[in-house]
């Protein structure tokens, strides 16, 4: 038989595109069991798989992970619970006295050590908890302090509001400069993906010399970032503002890639 | 690397929890990019791809080792589940505003550019799809990233079916090739 027309319609099933009586024949044909057509789809799918591994990674919003293992905890038991139990009915068959005291004693010790174990468990979420709760709470206030002081500084007639446009791995990122040329200003980010771990964006004032450092800083989970920028030395001016991604500590010069900027 | 992944999976099976917080950190930079590209807003990009990880972590022992690696599981269940979020609001603006050609027209008609642009504005990270016939890469791409049919494509650039077929055929074979070369 001919197997030229199926290798068409792997290709065409592979990249998910097979549409009509052509996907039902087919599905069917590979029900009937085809190793060409199997070993199509396999390496297509390996294929595709290498070129999604080709693209930059990038780290996803760790709210995911999160709530994926809150709900993995919450919805399976520890299924390693059934191999500790075993010895139980074993030592109570034996049925001398003795072997009841200890089998009493090894119960209570075994249901002391469970119940302690799981007190333990819950003191460490709880306490995991409220840390993550201060730290929540420390950031809130921090950032309600960035907005304030925003606020206040947007009523100086002497600042200006400058628009950064994302650029080359993240085009649809934004954000905005409050700037006073005295007092110095705030930056605020959106869309820029969390940067990968021991990284972070660092932002660049640029006047007529080289570049100055101007603090770096961090994005959440929804890629929104706020920080404050140090008034520049002698109040010189700044034409340009630049935001790029270099290690966390910083760097005194740009090396990573530059992902905003505001326009000349 | 496949097995370490397979390993993982076992695990998972298992019912082992850090086992899934490997795994995680492992796969989501990976099909996060992915998921992302499809469906374009951040966040029904965390969702599908919260969606997509329950899945793998319950359907992880059916998982079989020999029909493929891993990391193929993944991203074949990303890529299929971005596309049902796509095409579920498309039927939705269908329904509601678009008539069924610009609901199928709106997504992709901003793709094909933007793809472009992106592997020019990119430079150095060329990848291997950059690598195919304009042509082939077109139909891969409505076909892959916009979950376009062969049908839709079709009607989209004004060919007929058979050409299509012929052009994801060809498309794909190269692609493998250049996968294999470059591994």
């Amino acid at each position: 038989m001919n197997h030229e027309p199926y290798d068409t319609l792997a290709a065409t099933y592979a990249v998910g595109a097979l549409d009509g009586q052509e996907r039902v024949d087919f599905e069917r044909h590979l029900a009937d069991g085809c190793d060409v057509c199997e070993a199509t789809l396999r390496d297509s799918a390996e294929a595709l798989a290498t070129l999604a591994r080709s693209r930059p990674p990038m780290i996803p919003p760790p709210a995911v992970k999160e709530e994926l293992l809150r709900r993995i905890a919450a919805t399976t038991p520890a299924r390693l619970d059934a191999s500790r139990r075993r010895p139980r009915p074993l030592v109570w068959a034996v049925g001398t006295v003795a072997a009841v005291i200890a089998a009493a004693a090894f119960t209570g010790t075994y249901v002391a050590v469970r119940y302690e174990a799981q007190l333990g468990v819950m003191a460490r979420e709880s306490a995991a908890l409220r840390a993550k709760v201060e730290r929540d709470e420390a950031a809130l206030r921090e950032q309600l302090a960035v907005y304030r002081n925003a606020a206040d500084l947007l009523r100086d007639p002497q600042v200006q509001v400058v628009t950064l446009r994302g650029l080359g791995p993240s085009p649809g990122a934004t954000g905005r400069v409050i700037w006073h040329p005295v007092k110095g200003g705030y930056v605020f980010v959106a869309n820029l993906p969390s940067a990968p771990p021991g990284k972070a964006y660092e932002l660049w004032t640029i006047g007529d010399a080289a570049p100055q450092p101007a603090g770096v800083f961090q994005v959440d989970g929804s890629g929104q970032g706020a920080h404050r920028i140090a008034p520049v030395e002698g109040g010189k001016p700044v034409k340009v503002f630049a935001v790029t991604l270099e290690t966390e500590a910083g760097v005194q010069q740009p090396e990573g890639p530059m992902v905003l900027a505001s326009a000349k | 690397m496949a097995t370490i992944g397979a390993d993982l999976v076992r695990q998972m099976a298992a019912g082992d929890r850090e086992a899934f917080a490997v795994f995680y950190d492992r796969y989501a930079p990976v099909v996060f990019p992915l998921i992302l590209r499809i469906v374009r807003e951040r966040a029904d990009a965390s969702d599908v791809l919260q969606e997509v990880f329950w899945e793998a972590w319950r359907d992880a022992p059916a998982y079989d080792a020999n029909r493929g690696s891993a990391e193929a599981w993944m991203v074949t269940r990303a890529r299929t589940r971005a596309i049902d979020r796509i095409r579920a609001t498309r039927r939705r603006s269908e329904t509601f505003v678009a008539p069924l050609d610009d609901g199928i027209a709106a997504a992709p008609r901003e793709s094909a550019p933007d793809a472009a642009e992106r592997a020019a504005d990119r430079g150095t990270v060329m990848t291997a799809l950059d690598r195919l016939p304009d042509a082939q890469r077109e139909v891969i791409e409505l076909a892959y990233y916009a979950g376009l049919t062969q049908t839709e494509i079709a009607e989209r650039i004004k060919q007929p079916l058979g050409t299509v077929k012929t052009r994801i055929r060809l498309g794909l074979e190269r692609l493998r090739e250049v996968v294999k070369a470059s591994s």
